[in-house]
């Protein structure tokens, strides 16, 4: 009875664990919850030739081996400490829909009439499933408009910063392990890859990491993380997830880029606003 | 032996003489050369000038302008940049003087992208001090600058010339006015095929954010408080 009345009420969607719209995305629901976000504790060599918490050896390029001094580990590590952030929690307070999949340039030319991606056909080949590159923050706001519009609905629009990092994160509390990494971001490679080539992370998201830099609702602070509340205005807006021509270095849900980019590695993701339950 | 000596004397002063001609052209050249170039840091500030927020190095370096030079530090711990121009260049010939402390692993780059793909002449001491390797692409045929020993001055500033000129492009280095390599690429290495970009100087990072499974840093490439400097950089453009 009561799934009954749910149906007919027409929330049903809404609370649905995964939804597709009327021009083929989809969109997979997260649940509210916790995360520490900035937290920054850089592992610092000791003189023991390891890093500070790490079970590897340090990669050290002191040309023909030359250790630390002793006055550099000193200062490696006051500056370590002296930097380090302990992070700040954030409460995702409202459940909300993010699309499985980076925008396709499928899907950007049926909302908008045209495909400005660097990466398309050619010799590349079908490029229809690769994420849509090359569009501007406020590019971004013109698709949203229209897809509102398409959808007669206000919901979609980005995520803000902290909507993307909880998604990506799916439920992780330190920084990935290099070794999923490789398994779940789409680094590497001259171009843009079709969306979904890689495992998708504990959610169920794909690209989170790799493949294009995904544009996010805030404005750029210009700090290596997020501060508790994004800036007001600003000139630049924020760049999540790193993209094929990153790395493991940055290829991490914690790192806080900014626009522009290079462009033909700059795409975004969609959030689905859940209506009051 | 007076006349051995004589004429060893005489040998010397026609030794000096044509050296004395030889730096006087060498001269007259380089003072043409400089007028034909361009700054482009204006000495007091990083006017015209901008951090990358993509690079992977880093998007927070401390990059400051200290008597005159551009200084490159990491910050926070660990997290080295990108400083790029503003403008982007095709075919140019760049001049610089640049003093790096040792292990600090950098560069010059050329032609980079705003997230720092570029063509790089390497400053690293010890390491491959000015070779020609790629950042963040590969590169058909790097640069080995093998005579970089005879003419390099440690801690201390040393001159840089570097040509790039065409689509395809030729690249050389000169060193405290001594050719390093000049090397011809194949094909254009860049992977959205572009012929301009920024002129960009690198520090590296060396640790990551947080200790991380399976991860390794990398301390020895940049030491704890190390700093390289720019200054005198100009730029002239070629046809």
């Amino acid at each position: 009875m009561l799934l009954l009345l749910l149906l007919l009420s027409g929330v049903t969607y809404a609370q649905a664990p995964t939804y597709t719209n009327s021009v083929g995305m989809e969109f997979i629901r997260i649940d509210t919850g916790r995360m520490i976000v900035g937290r920054f504790q850089p592992p610092y060599p000791v003189p023991d030739d390891t890093v500070r918490g790490m079970t590897r050896p340090m990669v050290m390029w002191m040309g023909d081996g030359r250790p630390y001094s002793a006055k550099e580990f000193a200062l490696a590590r006051s500056m370590a400490e002296r930097d380090a952030m302990p992070g700040f929690e954030v409460v995702i307070s409202k459940p909300f829909y993010i699309a499985r999949f980076e925008v396709t340039q499928e899907v950007w030319q049926r909302v908008m009439g045209t495909n400005p991606s660097v990466f398309q056909g050619g010799e590349i080949g079908d490029t229809s499933q690769h994420p849509v590159e090359n569009v501007t923050w406020e590019d971004v706001q013109e698709f949203l408009r229209l897809l509102n519009q398409v959808e007669n609905t206000t919901r979609y629009r980005l995520p803000t910063e902290f909507e993307w990092e909880y998604a990506a994160r799916a439920g992780a509390e330190g920084d990935i392990p290099w070794s999923e990494t490789q398994r779940v971001a789409q680094l590497g490679g001259k171009t843009t890859r079709p969306v979904g080539q890689k495992e998708p992370n504990a959610w169920g998201l794909y690209d989170m990491l790799g493949n294009v830099w995904e544009w996010v609702d805030d404005f750029y602070n210009e700090k290596i993380f997020a501060d508790p509340v994004p800036p007001a205005t600003g000139k630049l807006h924020v760049l999540k997830g790193a993209s094929f021509v990153g790395d493991v270095k940055n290829a991490t849900w914690f790192t806080h880029a900014g626009g522009p980019g290079n462009g033909w590695d700059v795409g975004f993701r969609v959030v689905m606003e859940i209506e009051e339950e | 032996m007076k006349r051995i000596l004589s004429t060893l004397g005489r040998s010397i002063l026609h030794i000096q003489l044509a050296l004395s001609i030889l730096t006087g052209c060498t001269t007259k050249q380089h003072n043409e050369d400089e007028q034909r170039r361009t700054p482009i840091f204006n000495g007091r500030n990083l006017d015209g000038w901008h951090i990358s927020r993509t690079s992977h190095q880093g998007t927070t370096g401390n990059f400051y302008v200290e008597d005159g030079a551009i200084v490159l530090k990491q910050h926070p711990y660990g997290q080295g940049g990108v400083l790029l121009t503003d403008r982007k260049y095709a075919n140019f010939e760049l001049y610089v003087e640049v003093k790096i402390d040792s292990f600090c692993n950098g560069g010059i780059f050329l032609r980079s992208t705003e997230s720092g793909q570029a063509y790089q002449v390497e400053l690293a001491v010890p390491g491959a001090n000015a070779d020609l390797f790629g950042e963040r692409m590969e590169i058909s045929i790097p640069g080995k600058a093998t005579a970089i020993g005879s003419v390099w001055k440690p801690d201390d500033w040393n001159s840089f010339r570097i040509r790039m000129e065409g689509a395809v492009p030729r690249i050389t280095l000169w060193v405290n006015d001594v050719q390093m390599w000049d090397v011809q690429q194949p094909k254009n290495d860049f992977i959205a095929g572009a012929t301009e970009g920024m002129i960009g100087f690198q520090s590296h990072w060396s640790a990551q954010y947080l200790p991380t499974p399976g991860g390794f840093n990398m301390p020895g490439a940049w030491r704890p408080d190390g700093a390289h400097r720019f200054r005198n950089i100009r730029i002239r453009e070629l046809d």
